[in-house]
Protein backbone atom coordinates (compact mmCIF):
# COMPACT_ATOMS: atom_id res chain seq x y z
CA UNK A 1 0.00 0.00 0.00
CA UNK A 2 1.38 3.40 -0.96
CA UNK A 3 1.26 6.53 1.12
CA UNK A 4 -1.17 8.09 -1.37
CA UNK A 5 -3.67 5.23 -0.90
CA UNK A 6 -3.72 5.69 2.82
CA UNK A 7 -4.69 9.32 2.50
CA UNK A 8 -7.63 8.51 0.24
CA UNK A 9 -11.14 7.83 1.51
CA UNK A 10 -12.51 8.00 5.02
CA UNK A 11 -10.29 6.98 7.91
CA UNK A 12 -10.87 3.46 9.20
CA UNK A 13 -12.42 3.28 12.65
CA UNK A 14 -12.56 0.12 14.67
CA UNK A 15 -15.76 0.93 16.48
CA UNK A 16 -18.54 3.33 15.61
CA UNK A 17 -18.61 6.29 17.98
CA UNK A 18 -21.08 5.90 20.82
CA UNK A 19 -23.74 8.60 21.11
CA UNK A 20 -23.47 9.42 24.80
CA UNK A 21 -26.86 11.15 24.87
CA UNK A 22 -28.57 7.85 24.03
CA UNK A 23 -27.06 5.92 26.90
CA UNK A 24 -29.25 4.71 29.73
CA UNK A 25 -27.19 4.95 32.91
CA UNK A 26 -29.83 3.00 34.83
CA UNK A 27 -29.47 -0.10 32.66
CA UNK A 28 -26.55 -1.45 34.65
CA UNK A 29 -28.45 -1.09 37.91
CA UNK A 30 -31.43 -2.81 36.39
CA UNK A 31 -29.25 -5.81 35.45
CA UNK A 32 -27.45 -5.75 38.78
CA UNK A 33 -30.76 -6.05 40.60
CA UNK A 34 -31.72 -9.14 38.59
CA UNK A 35 -30.84 -12.76 39.41
CA UNK A 36 -27.07 -13.24 39.46
CA UNK A 37 -26.35 -9.78 38.08
CA UNK A 38 -24.51 -8.50 41.19
CA UNK A 39 -20.98 -8.98 39.86
CA UNK A 40 -21.55 -7.06 36.63
CA UNK A 41 -19.29 -4.13 37.56
CA UNK A 42 -16.38 -6.44 38.30
CA UNK A 43 -15.83 -6.92 34.56
CA UNK A 44 -12.49 -5.48 33.47
CA UNK A 45 -13.00 -6.37 29.80
CA UNK A 46 -10.26 -8.99 29.62
CA UNK A 47 -12.23 -10.88 26.91
CA UNK A 48 -11.73 -14.29 28.49
CA UNK A 49 -15.48 -14.87 28.06
CA UNK A 50 -15.15 -14.20 24.35
CA UNK A 51 -12.18 -16.55 24.07
CA UNK A 52 -14.24 -19.26 25.78
CA UNK A 53 -17.36 -18.77 23.66
CA UNK A 54 -17.62 -21.42 20.92
CA UNK A 55 -19.68 -19.15 18.67
CA UNK A 56 -18.25 -15.67 19.33
CA UNK A 57 -16.79 -15.77 15.81
CA UNK A 58 -20.26 -15.26 14.34
CA UNK A 59 -21.32 -12.58 16.82
CA UNK A 60 -21.17 -8.92 15.84
CA UNK A 61 -21.09 -8.02 19.53
CA UNK A 62 -18.79 -10.40 21.41
CA UNK A 63 -19.66 -11.48 24.96
CA UNK A 64 -17.19 -9.06 26.59
CA UNK A 65 -18.57 -6.25 24.42
CA UNK A 66 -22.13 -7.03 25.46
CA UNK A 67 -21.11 -6.83 29.11
CA UNK A 68 -19.35 -3.52 28.43
CA UNK A 69 -22.42 -2.27 26.56
CA UNK A 70 -24.58 -3.07 29.58
CA UNK A 71 -22.24 -1.16 31.86
CA UNK A 72 -22.20 1.79 29.46
CA UNK A 73 -26.00 1.80 29.25
CA UNK A 74 -26.54 0.71 25.64
CA UNK A 75 -29.89 -0.77 26.59
CA UNK A 76 -31.56 -0.63 23.20
CA UNK A 77 -28.63 -2.24 21.35
CA UNK A 78 -28.26 -5.07 23.88
CA UNK A 79 -31.94 -5.91 24.17
CA UNK A 80 -32.46 -5.80 20.41
CA UNK A 81 -29.40 -7.90 19.64
CA UNK A 82 -29.63 -11.33 18.07
CA UNK A 83 -26.68 -12.40 20.17
CA UNK A 84 -28.56 -12.78 23.45
CA UNK A 85 -30.87 -15.28 21.74
CA UNK A 86 -28.07 -17.12 19.97
CA UNK A 87 -26.33 -17.73 23.30
CA UNK A 88 -25.99 -21.50 23.68
CA UNK A 89 -26.29 -21.20 27.46
CA UNK A 90 -23.25 -23.47 27.63
CA UNK A 91 -21.82 -21.40 30.52
CA UNK A 92 -18.24 -21.58 29.21
CA UNK A 93 -17.91 -17.76 29.45
CA UNK A 94 -19.23 -17.65 32.98
CA UNK A 95 -17.12 -20.59 34.08
CA UNK A 96 -13.88 -18.96 32.98
CA UNK A 97 -14.51 -15.38 34.04
CA UNK A 98 -11.66 -14.44 36.41
CA UNK A 99 -13.88 -11.79 37.97
CA UNK A 100 -16.78 -14.13 38.69
CA UNK A 101 -19.15 -12.18 36.47
CA UNK A 102 -22.06 -14.52 35.79
CA UNK A 103 -22.05 -13.77 32.09
CA UNK A 104 -24.51 -16.44 30.91
CA UNK A 105 -26.88 -15.68 33.78
CA UNK A 106 -26.73 -11.98 32.85
CA UNK A 107 -27.66 -12.83 29.26
CA UNK A 108 -30.68 -14.69 30.67
CA UNK A 109 -31.59 -11.49 32.54
CA UNK A 110 -31.25 -9.52 29.28
CA UNK A 111 -33.54 -11.97 27.50
CA UNK A 112 -36.13 -11.50 30.24
CA UNK A 113 -35.99 -7.72 29.78
CA UNK A 114 -36.24 -8.13 26.02
CA UNK A 115 -39.17 -10.52 26.49
CA UNK A 116 -40.94 -7.97 28.69
CA UNK A 117 -40.72 -5.56 25.72
CA UNK A 118 -42.01 -8.23 23.36
CA UNK A 119 -38.68 -8.75 21.61
CA UNK A 120 -38.68 -12.53 21.32
CA UNK A 121 -37.75 -14.73 18.34
CA UNK A 122 -40.84 -16.25 16.77
CA UNK A 123 -39.86 -19.85 17.43
CA UNK A 124 -39.38 -19.13 21.13
CA UNK A 125 -42.88 -17.64 21.25
CA UNK A 126 -43.97 -20.95 19.71
CA UNK A 127 -42.31 -22.86 22.55
CA UNK A 128 -44.00 -20.57 25.08
CA UNK A 129 -47.36 -21.45 23.49
CA UNK A 130 -46.58 -25.15 23.70
CA UNK A 131 -45.69 -24.79 27.38
CA UNK A 132 -48.84 -22.81 28.09
CA UNK A 133 -51.13 -25.23 26.27
CA UNK A 134 -49.54 -28.58 27.10
CA UNK A 135 -47.59 -27.93 30.27
CA UNK A 136 -44.58 -29.60 28.73
CA UNK A 137 -42.35 -29.34 25.68
CA UNK A 138 -42.72 -32.92 24.51
CA UNK A 139 -45.79 -35.12 24.68
CA UNK A 140 -45.83 -38.88 24.41
CA UNK A 141 -47.16 -39.66 20.95
CA UNK A 142 -45.65 -43.07 20.28
CA UNK A 143 -46.94 -44.92 23.35
CA UNK A 144 -46.36 -48.28 21.60
CA UNK A 145 -42.64 -47.53 21.79
CA UNK A 146 -43.00 -47.20 25.55
CA UNK A 147 -44.92 -50.47 25.74
CA UNK A 148 -42.23 -52.15 23.64
CA UNK A 149 -39.83 -51.17 26.39
CA UNK A 150 -42.14 -52.51 29.14
CA UNK A 151 -43.00 -48.99 30.27
CA UNK A 152 -46.44 -47.66 31.13
CA UNK A 153 -47.93 -46.11 27.96
CA UNK A 154 -48.62 -42.91 29.87
CA UNK A 155 -45.95 -41.32 32.02
CA UNK A 156 -46.70 -42.26 35.64
CA UNK A 157 -47.28 -39.29 37.92
CA UNK A 158 -47.42 -36.72 35.14
CA UNK A 159 -49.71 -33.79 35.91
CA UNK A 160 -49.55 -30.67 33.76
CA UNK A 161 -52.45 -28.56 35.05
CA UNK A 162 -50.46 -27.01 37.89
CA UNK A 163 -47.62 -26.06 35.54
CA UNK A 164 -50.09 -24.40 33.19
CA UNK A 165 -51.74 -22.51 36.08
CA UNK A 166 -48.37 -21.15 37.18
CA UNK A 167 -47.12 -19.95 33.80
CA UNK A 168 -50.52 -18.55 32.86
CA UNK A 169 -50.09 -16.05 35.68
CA UNK A 170 -46.49 -15.14 34.84
CA UNK A 171 -44.95 -13.62 31.71
CA UNK A 172 -45.53 -16.74 29.60
CA UNK A 173 -49.25 -16.08 29.84
CA UNK A 174 -48.73 -12.57 28.47
CA UNK A 175 -46.43 -13.73 25.68
CA UNK A 176 -48.33 -16.78 24.54
CA UNK A 177 -51.88 -16.17 25.68
CA UNK A 178 -54.63 -13.98 24.33
CA UNK A 179 -53.41 -13.02 20.88
CA UNK A 180 -54.84 -16.06 19.10
CA UNK B 1 -38.48 -37.94 34.51
CA UNK B 2 -39.18 -34.73 32.61
CA UNK B 3 -40.87 -34.66 29.21
CA UNK B 4 -38.22 -35.45 26.63
CA UNK B 5 -37.08 -38.86 27.91
CA UNK B 6 -40.57 -40.41 28.18
CA UNK B 7 -41.68 -38.97 24.84
CA UNK B 8 -38.54 -39.41 22.75
CA UNK B 9 -36.24 -41.83 24.54
CA UNK B 10 -38.18 -44.69 26.14
CA UNK B 11 -35.01 -46.74 25.61
CA UNK B 12 -33.19 -44.39 28.00
CA UNK B 13 -36.00 -44.57 30.54
CA UNK B 14 -36.19 -48.37 30.36
CA UNK B 15 -32.43 -48.87 30.51
CA UNK B 16 -32.27 -46.57 33.53
CA UNK B 17 -34.93 -48.59 35.36
CA UNK B 18 -33.35 -51.94 34.56
CA UNK B 19 -29.88 -50.84 35.56
CA UNK B 20 -31.21 -49.35 38.78
CA UNK B 21 -33.09 -52.53 39.55
CA UNK B 22 -30.01 -54.66 38.95
CA UNK B 23 -28.04 -52.46 41.32
CA UNK B 24 -30.66 -52.45 44.07
CA UNK B 25 -31.56 -48.82 43.58
CA UNK B 26 -35.19 -47.94 44.14
CA UNK B 27 -36.63 -45.36 41.74
CA UNK B 28 -40.15 -43.97 42.04
CA UNK B 29 -42.00 -41.76 39.59
CA UNK B 30 -42.83 -38.44 41.24
CA UNK B 31 -46.55 -37.74 41.52
CA UNK B 32 -48.02 -34.54 40.16
CA UNK B 33 -45.03 -33.09 38.33
CA UNK B 34 -44.52 -31.88 34.77
CA UNK B 35 -41.87 -30.13 32.68
CA UNK B 36 -38.89 -28.04 33.93
CA UNK B 37 -39.66 -25.49 31.22
CA UNK B 38 -36.12 -25.73 29.80
CA UNK B 39 -33.69 -22.81 29.38
CA UNK B 40 -36.23 -21.34 26.95
CA UNK B 41 -38.66 -20.70 29.78
CA UNK B 42 -35.87 -19.24 31.88
CA UNK B 43 -35.05 -16.88 29.00
CA UNK B 44 -38.51 -15.41 28.65
CA UNK B 45 -40.12 -15.91 32.04
CA UNK B 46 -37.73 -16.09 34.97
CA UNK B 47 -40.50 -16.02 37.56
CA UNK B 48 -42.50 -18.79 35.87
CA UNK B 49 -39.36 -20.92 35.52
CA UNK B 50 -38.39 -20.39 39.17
CA UNK B 51 -41.88 -21.25 40.35
CA UNK B 52 -42.48 -24.44 38.34
CA UNK B 53 -39.10 -25.84 39.36
CA UNK B 54 -39.50 -24.75 42.97
CA UNK B 55 -42.81 -26.59 42.92
CA UNK B 56 -41.16 -29.82 41.79
CA UNK B 57 -38.51 -29.38 44.49
CA UNK B 58 -41.21 -28.66 47.09
CA UNK B 59 -43.00 -31.90 46.17
CA UNK B 60 -39.72 -33.73 46.69
CA UNK B 61 -39.40 -32.02 50.08
CA UNK B 62 -42.87 -33.24 50.97
CA UNK B 63 -42.06 -36.77 49.77
CA UNK B 64 -38.82 -36.77 51.71
CA UNK B 65 -36.78 -38.11 48.78
CA UNK B 66 -34.16 -36.60 46.50
CA UNK B 67 -35.06 -36.09 42.85
CA UNK B 68 -33.14 -38.17 40.34
CA UNK B 69 -33.37 -37.25 36.67
CA UNK B 70 -31.83 -38.72 33.51
CA UNK B 71 -32.00 -35.35 31.69
CA UNK B 72 -29.40 -32.57 31.82
CA UNK B 73 -32.12 -30.05 31.02
CA UNK B 74 -34.21 -30.98 34.05
CA UNK B 75 -31.07 -31.34 36.13
CA UNK B 76 -29.77 -27.90 35.10
CA UNK B 77 -33.09 -26.17 35.74
CA UNK B 78 -33.73 -27.86 39.07
CA UNK B 79 -30.16 -27.33 40.26
CA UNK B 80 -30.10 -23.70 39.17
CA UNK B 81 -33.38 -22.98 40.91
CA UNK B 82 -32.35 -24.91 44.02
CA UNK B 83 -29.08 -22.98 44.24
CA UNK B 84 -30.72 -19.65 43.51
CA UNK B 85 -33.53 -19.98 46.04
CA UNK B 86 -31.09 -21.11 48.69
CA UNK B 87 -29.24 -17.83 48.21
CA UNK B 88 -32.02 -15.34 47.53
CA UNK B 89 -34.51 -14.65 50.28
CA UNK B 90 -36.58 -12.19 48.27
CA UNK B 91 -37.40 -14.56 45.42
CA UNK B 92 -37.81 -17.45 47.87
CA UNK B 93 -40.57 -15.55 49.65
CA UNK B 94 -42.28 -14.67 46.40
CA UNK B 95 -42.14 -18.24 45.07
CA UNK B 96 -43.32 -19.79 48.31
CA UNK B 97 -46.26 -17.40 48.39
CA UNK B 98 -47.42 -18.93 45.10
CA UNK B 99 -46.70 -22.51 46.21
CA UNK B 100 -48.64 -22.00 49.44
CA UNK B 101 -51.90 -22.08 47.47
CA UNK B 102 -51.16 -25.74 46.81
CA UNK B 103 -50.00 -26.32 50.37
CA UNK B 104 -46.40 -26.63 49.24
CA UNK B 105 -43.20 -24.96 50.38
CA UNK B 106 -39.68 -24.98 48.98
CA UNK B 107 -37.43 -25.88 51.89
CA UNK B 108 -34.36 -27.00 49.98
CA UNK B 109 -33.99 -30.28 51.86
CA UNK B 110 -34.53 -32.79 49.04
CA UNK B 111 -31.86 -32.35 46.40
CA UNK B 112 -32.06 -32.50 42.63
CA UNK B 113 -29.56 -35.03 41.29
CA UNK B 114 -28.55 -36.54 37.99
CA UNK B 115 -28.99 -40.29 37.57
CA UNK B 116 -25.30 -40.81 36.74
CA UNK B 117 -24.25 -38.93 39.86
CA UNK B 118 -26.60 -41.09 41.94
CA UNK B 119 -25.05 -44.21 40.40
CA UNK B 120 -21.61 -42.94 41.25
CA UNK B 121 -22.35 -41.68 44.77
CA UNK B 122 -25.10 -43.97 46.07
CA UNK B 123 -24.23 -47.28 44.46
CA UNK B 124 -20.53 -46.66 43.94
CA UNK B 125 -18.01 -47.97 41.44
CA UNK B 126 -17.02 -50.98 43.59
CA UNK B 127 -20.59 -52.25 43.83
CA UNK B 128 -21.20 -51.67 40.13
CA UNK B 129 -18.03 -53.60 39.33
CA UNK B 130 -19.45 -56.67 41.06
CA UNK B 131 -22.43 -56.66 38.69
CA UNK B 132 -20.44 -56.47 35.46
CA UNK B 133 -20.82 -59.86 33.84
CA UNK B 134 -20.09 -58.99 30.20
CA UNK B 135 -17.34 -56.39 30.28
CA UNK B 136 -16.46 -54.42 27.19
CA UNK B 137 -13.13 -55.21 25.58
CA UNK B 138 -11.50 -51.81 26.07
CA UNK B 139 -13.35 -50.22 23.17
CA UNK B 140 -12.84 -46.43 23.02
CA UNK B 141 -15.83 -44.37 24.10
CA UNK B 142 -15.98 -40.57 23.88
CA UNK B 143 -18.02 -38.97 26.66
CA UNK B 144 -20.22 -36.00 25.90
CA UNK B 145 -21.20 -34.75 29.35
CA UNK B 146 -23.41 -31.92 28.19
CA UNK B 147 -23.20 -28.31 29.35
CA UNK B 148 -25.87 -28.30 32.01
CA UNK B 149 -24.39 -31.15 34.01
CA UNK B 150 -20.91 -29.56 34.00
CA UNK B 151 -21.56 -25.85 34.33
CA UNK B 152 -21.85 -23.61 36.21
CA UNK B 153 -19.84 -25.89 38.44
CA UNK B 154 -20.63 -24.03 41.67
CA UNK B 155 -24.27 -24.90 40.92
CA UNK B 156 -24.08 -28.39 39.37
CA UNK B 157 -21.39 -29.78 41.70
CA UNK B 158 -20.66 -32.47 39.11
CA UNK B 159 -17.19 -33.89 38.48
CA UNK B 160 -16.31 -35.30 35.04
CA UNK B 161 -14.49 -38.09 36.85
CA UNK B 162 -17.85 -39.55 37.91
CA UNK B 163 -18.91 -40.42 34.37
CA UNK B 164 -15.35 -41.39 33.38
CA UNK B 165 -15.24 -43.97 36.15
CA UNK B 166 -18.71 -45.17 35.25
CA UNK B 167 -17.56 -45.78 31.67
CA UNK B 168 -14.29 -47.49 32.58
CA UNK B 169 -15.98 -49.80 35.08
CA UNK B 170 -17.83 -51.37 32.12
CA UNK B 171 -14.45 -52.37 30.67
CA UNK B 172 -14.49 -49.65 28.01
CA UNK B 173 -11.79 -47.00 27.78
CA UNK B 174 -12.44 -43.27 27.74
CA UNK B 175 -11.22 -41.40 24.67
CA UNK B 176 -9.86 -37.90 25.27
CA UNK B 177 -10.84 -35.46 22.56
CA UNK B 178 -10.22 -31.73 22.23
CA UNK B 179 -13.85 -30.53 22.21
CA UNK B 180 -15.02 -32.56 25.23
CA UNK B 181 -16.32 -29.48 27.04
CA UNK B 182 -18.12 -28.07 24.05
CA UNK B 183 -21.87 -27.67 23.63
CA UNK B 184 -23.88 -29.99 21.36
CA UNK B 185 -25.97 -27.07 20.11
CA UNK B 186 -29.35 -28.30 21.35
CA UNK B 187 -30.39 -25.09 23.10
CA UNK B 188 -29.95 -22.92 20.02
CA UNK B 189 -31.94 -25.28 17.77
CA UNK B 190 -35.16 -23.20 17.86
CA UNK B 191 -33.28 -20.00 16.98
CA UNK B 192 -30.70 -21.19 14.46
CA UNK B 193 -30.79 -24.71 13.13
CA UNK B 194 -27.66 -24.20 11.00
CA UNK B 195 -25.65 -23.16 14.01
CA UNK B 196 -26.97 -26.07 16.08
CA UNK B 197 -25.97 -28.51 13.35
CA UNK B 198 -22.51 -26.97 13.04
CA UNK B 199 -21.91 -27.47 16.74
CA UNK B 200 -23.06 -31.09 16.66
CA UNK B 201 -20.86 -31.70 13.63
CA UNK B 202 -17.80 -30.15 15.29
CA UNK B 203 -18.26 -32.47 18.26
CA UNK B 204 -18.68 -35.57 16.13
CA UNK B 205 -15.63 -34.65 14.08
CA UNK B 206 -13.53 -34.12 17.19
CA UNK B 207 -14.66 -37.44 18.71
CA UNK B 208 -14.11 -39.44 15.55
CA UNK B 209 -10.67 -37.93 14.83
CA UNK B 210 -9.59 -38.83 18.35
CA UNK B 211 -10.40 -42.46 17.58
CA UNK B 212 -13.71 -42.97 19.38
CA UNK B 213 -15.67 -46.06 18.33
CA UNK B 214 -18.75 -44.92 20.24
CA UNK B 215 -19.99 -41.87 22.08
CA UNK B 216 -22.02 -41.76 25.24
CA UNK B 217 -24.39 -39.10 26.52
CA UNK B 218 -26.54 -38.62 29.62
CA UNK B 219 -29.11 -36.20 28.22
CA UNK B 220 -31.92 -36.64 25.68
CA UNK B 221 -31.28 -33.28 24.02
CA UNK B 222 -27.58 -34.04 23.57
CA UNK B 223 -28.52 -37.51 22.35
CA UNK B 224 -30.80 -35.97 19.77
CA UNK B 225 -28.09 -33.63 18.55
CA UNK B 226 -25.31 -36.17 18.30
CA UNK B 227 -27.30 -39.19 17.16
CA UNK B 228 -30.24 -37.99 15.07
CA UNK B 229 -28.42 -35.03 13.50
CA UNK B 230 -25.80 -37.38 12.03
CA UNK B 231 -28.39 -38.44 9.48
CA UNK B 232 -28.70 -34.88 8.16
CA UNK B 233 -24.95 -34.25 8.02
CA UNK B 234 -24.71 -36.35 4.89
CA UNK B 235 -26.66 -33.65 3.05
CA UNK B 236 -25.53 -30.49 4.82
CA UNK B 237 -21.82 -31.24 5.15
CA UNK B 238 -21.36 -34.25 2.88
CA UNK B 239 -19.91 -36.04 5.88
CA UNK B 240 -20.75 -39.43 7.30
CA UNK B 241 -19.60 -40.27 10.81
CA UNK B 242 -21.52 -43.45 11.60
CA UNK B 243 -20.60 -42.91 15.23
CA UNK B 244 -23.05 -44.82 17.45
CA UNK B 245 -24.27 -42.67 20.34
CA UNK B 246 -25.46 -44.59 23.40
CA UNK B 247 -27.24 -43.32 26.46
CA UNK B 248 -25.02 -44.23 29.37
CA UNK B 249 -27.42 -46.74 31.04
CA UNK B 250 -27.50 -48.67 27.76
CA UNK B 251 -23.76 -49.27 27.96
CA UNK B 252 -23.86 -50.15 31.62
CA UNK B 253 -26.89 -52.39 31.06
CA UNK B 254 -25.18 -54.37 28.32
CA UNK B 255 -22.10 -54.82 30.49
CA UNK B 256 -24.39 -56.03 33.29
CA UNK B 257 -25.73 -58.73 30.98
CA UNK B 258 -28.94 -57.15 29.69
CA UNK B 259 -29.66 -57.92 26.07
CA UNK B 260 -29.93 -55.40 23.26
CA UNK B 261 -33.75 -55.33 23.33
CA UNK B 262 -33.86 -54.70 27.04
CA UNK B 263 -31.84 -51.50 26.59
CA UNK B 264 -33.68 -50.60 23.37
CA UNK B 265 -30.62 -50.52 21.16
CA UNK B 266 -32.67 -50.58 17.97
CA UNK B 267 -34.22 -47.19 18.86
CA UNK B 268 -30.86 -45.43 18.50
CA UNK B 269 -30.82 -43.68 15.11
CA UNK B 270 -27.23 -44.51 14.15
CA UNK B 271 -26.95 -48.30 14.32
CA UNK B 272 -25.64 -49.01 17.81
CA UNK B 273 -25.46 -52.78 17.61
CA UNK B 274 -21.73 -52.82 16.67
CA UNK B 275 -21.18 -52.38 20.41
CA UNK B 276 -22.39 -55.98 20.91
CA UNK B 277 -19.22 -57.19 19.19
CA UNK B 278 -17.20 -55.57 21.95
CA UNK B 279 -18.83 -57.48 24.77
CA UNK B 280 -16.81 -60.40 26.08
CA UNK B 281 -18.69 -63.64 26.61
Amino acid sequence: MTEADEKDGTPTVLVDPIDMSKLDPEFRNEIKSMPNGEELNACFACSTCTAACPIANIWTYKPHQLIRMIILGMREEVLSSDEIWLCLTCFQCQERCPQKVRVTDIFFDCKNLAAEEGKIPENIVGLAKTLLEKGQLYEVTADWEREDMDLEPEVPGLSTDEFIEIVKATRTGKIAGGEE
Amino acid sequence: MGCSVPANYPNYEAAMHKVAEGLGMELEYMEGVACCGSPNLRAIDMMGWLTVNARTLAIADKNGHDIVTPCNGCFGSLKDVYHFLKHDAKYLKEVNAVLKKEGLEFKGVAKPRHFVEALYSDVGIDEIKKKITKPLDGVGIAIHYGCHILRPKDVTEFEPKMLQDLVTVTGASVIDYPLWKQCCGATVLPVSEDLAIRLARDKLKSMTEAGAAFATVCCPACGNQLDLQQLGLKDSYGEEYNLPVLLYPQILGLAMGLDEDEVGLSMNRVAADPILEHLTE
